[in-house]
Formats: structure tokens, C-alpha cells, sequence
């Protein structure tokens, strides 16, 4: 990266903090609850990105893990009456667990073997979580999961999103600062050649498969942690707050930011969350049709999926630094374009 | 007994219909290597096609036929997305499938609504061992035996057939006979889509169809190719009838709830089995 | 296109990069109808590239290669359709003209004619390198590419391998352009010679002269070797 470009991008991640930082403070209740949302699918697609940028998988299911994360914090601080911020670690480290044990076999299938497994697994969760009616209250959902409190402290009131706003923000934060110091760490380097070229990092001594499973797991472990607080914040999850469009999401989410790009996950988290709002509110204008907001939704998905692929597969975030003269790590969908090419 | 065997007859009709549409993904993988996860999405728009067809006045066999060419049409269309453009990379290309097969929610909404839909197949019932069953049942299975053999003619016998499984047994020494593999890419995604419609109008009447009926249909199909490596039809066939049947045996004894699952929990099965006896690097490599 | 003058291939100041790298960095060489002309050098020199781009299969990143014919490729390894029958590899050669009747190869390979329904998979090396020569025949070219002949084959078959592709030479004027890295064969075979090192083209010249030159002794041949017999006639105005 030329020195110019490291700067810049400096002062672009410190605008972009600072900013993020006051804008709580200029948003109502109800602006701060899709404030929640994008920190929340920012924490998602960190992962996400991390792991179909640079570990070369494709996942259908980060919704399954969000949902696991979801419903243990809830359970346990419901029904065992755990301390939420307790919950909150519990969950994410279960999260992670199931990571590692679903991931063992799975991680040895291809790409698309992979694409539908982890759709398969996504599918079979909620099944799961719909049949255990006596423990998740089934299709019904699991109302009364109590909210966010720090011992005496609870997140009540009129000022309870706010606070988890900034709760957001810090996780967010953490979430994409542990990505960056992954990312040029030597096991992070290592995972660049993973994406360049499996064979090859193979032959450098890259412990592949234990790469794969480790940024799987923490893929995982990032969305297992934002659904723990999702849970919290809403009070009430269902199977159907965990539908398979909302992996779909998150997959789009991270190709239109950049597969691998650091930044990526909260643009494209931010450019999409906004665009679902945006259409909810075209949609459901007086005069529209019943269907409208769907046909917007899924209209929108598919067009934005295949146009950024055809026309800006690196993502956002990447096509601009390439603008400004920054070399980038190469994602591995581009790798394998210029192999195929 | 009597149940068994109404268990049977219908889990091998609607297998019928799954070996169609994973017929289908591997007519595409194997000349692009792309799993084409709009494959359900023909198979919906077959079924929906036929529908509104029948409901104009076309009269049966002709609206069938149709929507047939129109999912054929689609296909050539998603096949043109997804790789049209030289040297995409087959990941990309699932992506871009995906994105297809969401698109069409949008499109099958406006025509369709949301609601499923479904038309009258075949009148009748006829009485085979004992077992009373639709005419329907009967239709969808001769049709399937006669697609299969059509498909083993034409990979077989004829030239375009050849010049197919060359792209998939050799991609660059088919480019060094001159034979255009993007082109050929585009024929298979034509059949796929064929294949997809054809499963379509032949399981509406069994099961409504809906806009989203896609992913339960592709997962079904996906699951049945997998049985044969999303390489060869004859074990897809096999999976498929053998997926067919589970799923009507444990709707039938147990919830009808679980039939999904089925599908899913022996997808997932296979894929890992077929993983563990091959090693990891050949598959990247590959 | 068939065009009755100038070189068959002419390819002149190629370069051709994969990605980042550069694999032919201003290559220069030409074939003329009814030449037998071979290239010789060591692995990973841009042999196949240079093949694969006459051939037309990648992108030309400077300077020009012209083909004035029909070009067939013998592949390296072979690459046969391994699962499909001999009968089929050889119709399939003929996907880009029409006339898909491969009698004529069996009559040049009599051996293959008693296997037509065997799977080309199951054939041994000699008889694969028959099938894949005999598909790249069956488009008519005017210019045979063959990419490593001798690689993995018992050097008898070899030999007479090489002796039909003199004599399809001779009696049909078929132009043959023979990328080896055994250089004693292709300087024996073919009148002129190219020699290529990572990309670049470092010698050329008729094949007897190269052979004395103490670099490619050296380098390629165990010793010296006895020329090609058609080396002092001036055929295609050398280079």
C-alpha cells in the first residue's frame, strides 16, 4: 500500500469511528434500532467475510449459527437464570463448539458440496429448534428473555437502545479489530495462501484443514455472540426471526462489501441493512400492493447478487482502494478467476 | 400392508420427479462444474407455467410441453448469468445461480401471488398389485423411464451428446478439438432447465407448488445427485427413488414433519462419506 | 483461412503472460508448408504455452501469432476423452470439419482399428499416443502441433511413431511442428530447429548446425548426433 493510501485509509477508519460513535446521539428510538441491526450484521459478516475471503468457503448458514447464539444466551439466562453477560460468553463459546463439530466433516467438502451442506444445516437447526417445543417454545417462539444487566445494572427504559447501540458499536468494533490483527498475523498470512491456492499452501506447510476449522469456528463464534445479543435486545425469538434469506443476507452483505476486506463487512452491512429499510418503507406505502415489499426484497437481493458479481466481484470496499492505489489481499473468488482465466 | 405399499407407490413418484431434477444439476456440472441453485426454480416455473397455461385453454400435453420449453429457455438464460462471461470461477457462478433463483421469487410473485398452486394430472386410478393408485403416479413414472432413455440416446448415439461428455471428461482437450465449451455450457443449462420444467409439471399435481417451493425441490434433487457425485444419472435415479421412498415411509409412520428432514439429514450423510474416502487436496486441486 | 502465401505460422515477437508472470517474452519463430520443423528446450520453457497459443487457446499479450491454416494439436500427456471409446476420440478430432469417418486413421493405425470400442482409458501409452496423433489427423490440418511425443513411451514406439509423421509429412505435405524436450529425436526428425529457454528463444537454425554447436550439446544432447538428411537443401528458405 503506498503511503498516501496507508494514511488515508487511517483517517477514513478514524472518520468512520468517530462518527459512528456520535451518531447515537442524533438518532431516534427507532433509527437506533436499525443502529443495532448494522452492528449487529457487521459482527455477522466479519466473520462471514472472513471465511469465504480468505478460507475460501462458502456458507449458507451463518443464520444457523446466529440462531444457536440466540437461543442458548436466551435459554440459559431465561430457564437457568445465568447472568446475561455470563449468557452472552457461554453462548458464544457454545456457538463455536457446534462450529467445530459440524465443521470437522464438513470442511473437507468443495465449495458448493459445502454451500448446500451448510444450507442442509441451517434448515435442520430450526427444524431442531421447532420441535423441542417444551425447551424453545417451538414455531411459537420463546417470549420473555430477560434483557442485557450487568448485576444491580439492567438496560431498562428510555434509554435501553441507546446503550445497546454503543454496546454494538464496541463489539462491532472488537469484531473487526480482531480481524485486522488476524489478517496480518503470520496464521493470517497463511490464510492468504489458502486462498490463493490450496494445493500450495499445502505444500508450504500450511496446516489447512485446522485453518479452515479455526476461522470457521470463529465465523461462528462472531454470529453465535450477536445473536446472544439480539436475543437480549429483542426480549422474544422464534424460528422465523432465523429464516434462510437471513444467511442469504449476510452473504450478500459480504460480497457487496468485499470477501476478505476488513472495512467490507460494516459497508456492506450498512449499504444493505439500509436498503431492506428502505424498501420495507417503498413497499408498504399506501397504494401498493400486498405483495410489494416481498417482491421488492427478493427483486433486489437477486439483482444485487448477480450485478456485483458480474460487475464488482472484489466488493465495494476493494474497488475503491483499488481507486485510490492500494494494494489489497487478493479474496479468493478473484484468485480463482485469475486461475480459470 | 395395503399401506406399505401406497407408502411405496407414491414415495416412487415423487422420486421420479427428484431423479428429473437432479438429472438436471448434473447435466450442468458436468460440462461447467457449476451446481446451478436455481435448479428448483425451473422446476417451479414448469409447474407454475403449466398451470397458467391449462388455465388459458391450452389443452393438456400442449401446456405441459410448453412450460417445458419455457423452463429450457429459462435455463439458457440463467446459463448465460452465470457463465457467459469466460472464466468465471464456478464458485462465483453458484453465487450468481443463487441470486437467479432468489430473482425468481420476485417474478413467479407478480404473476403468481404467493399462494401455491396446482392442477389435475392424469384422471383416474388403476389398481397394481393390489394397490389403488393415481393414473398420475403411472404418467410421472413412464415419463421419467422414457426421459432417461432419451437422454442415454442422446449422450450416446448422437454428435452434440459426444461433444458434451468430452467437455466433462476433458475440458481442455475438448477446446483443442475446437469444440466452444462456453457454448456447450449453455446446452446443458438449456437441458437442466428442460429437465427442471419437466419435473416440474410432472409433480404439481402431486404436491402445489409455490414460489419458494424451490429450495425443498432442489434440495431433494441436489441430495439424489450427490448419491452418484452430481456425475452419473443412473445412481442419481437410484438415490432419488431411494430418497422418495424414505421420505413417503417416514411421512406415512412417523410426523409428516420429519419428511423434510430426511432429505436432509441424508444429504448431508453422503456428501460427508463421499468426502472422507477422497482426499481433501485432489478435490481443491481438481 | 487459407491463404496460398507466406508462412503457415508466423509468429513473431509473442509474448504471452499468465497473470503476473510472463511465460513467452518476445518469441519469434515460423513454420512454412510442408516443413518439419521442431522446438526444443527444457521443462517449463513456454513449449506448451507457445502451442497452446497458436492453437488459439490464450490471449495474446503482444506482438502477433499468424496462422494460416488448419492447426491440430497432439497434447502433452496425451489428454484423450479417457472414458469414452477410441471410435469416439477419433470422431470427435473432427468436430471442426466434416467429414467424421476415421477409416482413414485405422488404415494409417491398424492396431486401433481391432480396439475402436475400447475405452481410450484403458489403452497402453504407445497405443493412446496413436489415438491422440490419429484425433488431431482426423481435422485435416495443415499444420500438426505435437507436444512431447516421446514422453513415457518405450523408445520403439517412439521411433516409429516418428517415421509415420515423416512419411504423412512427405506424401500429404502436412507441416509438422514438434516441441520436445528429447532434442536428439527432434533434431533427427525435423531438417530446422528452434531452441527456447524460459520464454525467450536462444537459438535456431537447421537442425545439423545446432546439433554441433557446443551450447546445445551441452545443454540437450548426451553427444553428438548424426543430422537430419534433408538438412543441406534449402527446403522453406530456412530462416
Amino acid at each position: 500500500m503506498t503511503v498516501r493510501g496507508r494514511r488515508l485509509g487511517v483517517w477514513i477508519g478514524a472518520a468512520v469511528a468517530v462518527g459512528t460513535l456520535l451518531l447515537p446521539i442524533a438518532l431516534n428510538d427507532s433509527q437506533l434500532t436499525v443502529y443495532v441491526f448494522i452492528g449487529l450484521a457487521t459482527m455477522v459478516v466479519a466473520g462471514l467475510s472472513l471465511l469465504m475471503g480468505f478460507a475460501g468457503q462458502v456458507s449458507l448458514g451463518q443464520g444457523a449459527f446466529y440462531a444457536i447464539g440466540a437461543y442458548t444466551a436466551a435459554l440459559l439466562a431465561k430457564l437457568l437464570g445465568v447472568p446475561p453477560v455470563l449468557a452472552l460468553a457461554l453462548a458464544t463459546a457454545a456457538t463455536a463448539a457446534v462450529a467445530v463439530v459440524v465443521g470437522l466433516p464438513l470442511l473437507r467438502l468443495r465449495g458448493h458440496y459445502l454451500a448446500f451442506a451448510t444450507l442442509a444445516f441451517q434448515l435442520i437447526v430450526l427444524s431442531v429448534i421447532g420441535e423441542a417445543r417444551d425447551l424453545t417454545g417451538g414455531d411459537i417462539g420463546l417470549p420473555g428473555v430477560p434483557t442485557l444487566s450487568i448485576g444491580p445494572l439492567a438496560l431498562e427504559g428510555q434509554y435501553r437502545t441507546f446503550i445497546f447501540a454503543y454496546i454494538v458499536w464496541a463489539l462491532a468494533a472488537l469484531a473487526l479489530l480482531l480481524n485486522r490483527n488476524l489478517v496480518r498475523s503470520r496464521p493470517g498470512r497463511a490464510l492468504r495462501a489458502l486462498a490463493t491456492s490450496e494445493p500450495g499452501a499445502l505444500a508450504a506447510g500450511v496446516a489447512v484443514g485446522r485453518f479452515k476449522l479455526q476461522v470457521f469456528a470463529l465465523s461462528a463464534a462472531y454470529a453465535g455472540l450477536a445473536g446472544g445479543v439480539y436475543a437480549f435486545f429483542l426480549s422474544y425469538i422464534a424460528p422465523g426471526s432465523f429464516p434462510v434469506l437471513l444467511s442469504i443476507q449476510f452473504l450478500i452483505m459480504a460480497t457487496v462489501g468485499g470477501l476478505g476486506s476488513i472495512s467490507g463487512a460494516l459497508v456492506g452491512a450498512t449499504v444493505i441493512t439500509l436498503m431492506v429499510q428502505l424498501l420495507a418503507a417503498v413497499g408498504t406505502l399506501p397504494g401498493m400492493p400486498l405483495h410489494a415489499p416481498a417482491v421488492f426484497s427478493y427483486a433486489v437481493y437477486g439483482l444485487v447478487l448477480v450485478l456485483i458479481l458480474l460487475l464488482l466481484p472484489q466488493g465495494l470496499v476493494p474497488a475503491v482502494q483499488a481507486r485510490l492505489g492500494a494494494r489489497r489481499a487478493v479474496s479468493a473468488v478473484e484468485a480463482s478467476a485469475g486461475e480459470a482465466a | 400392508m395395503q399401506l406399505l405399499l401406497q407408502y411405496l407407490s407414491s414415495g416412487i413418484a415423487t422420486g421420479c420427479t427428484f431423479a428429473l431434477v437432479a438429472t438436471g444439476f448434473v447435466a450442468i456440472y458436468r460440462v461447467t462444474r457449476v451446481v446451478n441453485f436455481a435448479q428448483g426454480a425451473f422446476a417451479v416455473i414448469g409447474g407454475m407455467a403449466a398451470y397458467a397455461l391449462l388455465g388459458r385453454g391450452l389443452p393438456h400435453g400442449a401446456a405441459e410441453l410448453v412450460a417445458v420449453g419455457l423452463a429450457a429457455t429459462a435455463g439458457l438464460l440463467v446459463g448465460l448469468v452465470a457463465i457467459g462471461r469466460r472464466g468465471s470461477p464456478p464458485l462465483a457462478s453458484l453465487i450468481i445461480t443463487l441470486g437467479i433463483g432468489i430473482g425468481s421469487y420476485a417474478v413467479l410473485i407478480l404473476i403468481f401471488g404467493d399462494q401455491p398452486v396446482s392442477y389435475d394430472g392424469l384422471p383416474g386410478s388403476a389398481a397394481i398389485g393390489g394397490v389403488t393408485m393415481p393414473l398420475q403416479f403411472l404418467l410421472v413414472v413412464a415419463v421419467t423411464a422414457a426421459t432417461f432413455a432419451l437422454l442415454a440416446a442422446f449422450f450416446n448415439r448422437t454428435y452434440l451428446g459426444r461433444a458434451l461428455t468430452a467437455c466433462s471428461s476433458n475440458p481442455h482437450a475438448a477446446r483443442l478439438v475446437g469444440i466452444d465449451t462456453t457454448r456447450m455450457g449453455l446446452v446443458s443449462f438449456a437441458l437442466g432447465g428442460a429437465l427442471g420444467g419437466l419435473a416440474g409439471v410432472l409433480l404439481t399435481p402431486l404436491q402445489p407448488v409455490s414460489f419458494n417451493s424451490d429450495v425443498g425441490i432442489a434440495i431433494n434433487g441436489f441430495a439424489a445427485a450427490v448419491f452418484g457425485g452430481i456425475l452419473r444419472p443412473v445412481t442419481a435415479l437410484v438415490g432419488a427413488l431411494v430418497l422418495g421412498v424414505a421420505e413417503a415411509l417416514v411421512a406415512g409412520y412417523s410426523k409428516a414433519s420429519y419428511e423434510s428432514g430426511v432429505a436432509l439429514v441424508l444429504m448431508l450423510a453422503l456428501m460427508v462419506w463421499q468426502a472422507s474416502r477422497r482426499a481433501p487436496v485432489e478435490e481443491a486441486a481438481a | 483461412m487459407r491463404d496460398g502465401t507466406g508462412p503457415l505460422l508466423d509468429v513473431g515477437d509473442l509474448v504471452v503472460r499468465y497473470g503476473q508472470a510472463t511465460a513467452l517474452d518476445g518469441v519469434s519463430l515460423r513454420v512454412d508448408r510442408g516443413e518439419m520443423v521442431a522446438l526444443v528446450g527444457p521443462n517449463g520453457a513456454g513449449k506448451t504455452t507457445l502451442l497452446n497459443t497458436v492453437c488459439g487457446l490464450l490471449p495474446v499479450a503482444g506482438g502477433d501469432c499468424a496462422v494460416r491454416g488448419r492447426v491440430a494439436q497432439v497434447p502433452e500427456g496425451r489428454q484423450l476423452f479417457a472414458d469414452m471409446t477410441v471410435d469416439d476420440n477419433l470422431r470427435l478430432g473432427a468436430w471442426t470439419v466434416r467429414d467424421r469417418d476415421p477409416s482413414r486413421i485405422y488404415d494409417l493405425f491398424p492396431q486401433l482399428a481391432t480396439m475402436r470400442r475400447r475405452q481410450a482409458g484403458t489403452l497402453s501409452g504407445g497405443e493412446q499416443q496413436m489415438v491422440a496423433v490419429g484425433r488431431a489427423l482426423m481435422a485435416r490440418p495443415d499444420l500438426l502441433a505435437v507436444d512431447e511425443l516421446s514422453l513415457g513411451l518405450a523408445p520403439m514406439i517412439v521411433d516409429s511413431l516418428a517415421e509415420h509423421l515423416r512419411r504423412l509429412n512427405e506424401e500429404s505435405g502436412m507441416a509438422v511442428l514438434l516441441v520436445e524436450q528429447n532434442a536428439r529425436l527432434a533434431l533427427e526428425l525435423c531438417p530446422r530447429a528452434y531452441v527456447l529457454e524460459t520464454g525467450r528463444i536462444v537459438a535456431s537454425g537447421p537442425s545439423g548446425e545446432l546439433s554441433r554447436s557446443a551450447a546445445v550439446q551441452a545443454a540437450y544432447l548426451g553427444g553428438a548426433i548424426t543430422p537430419s538428411p534433408s538438412e543441406g537443401e534449402g527446403r522453406g528458405g530456412g530462416f
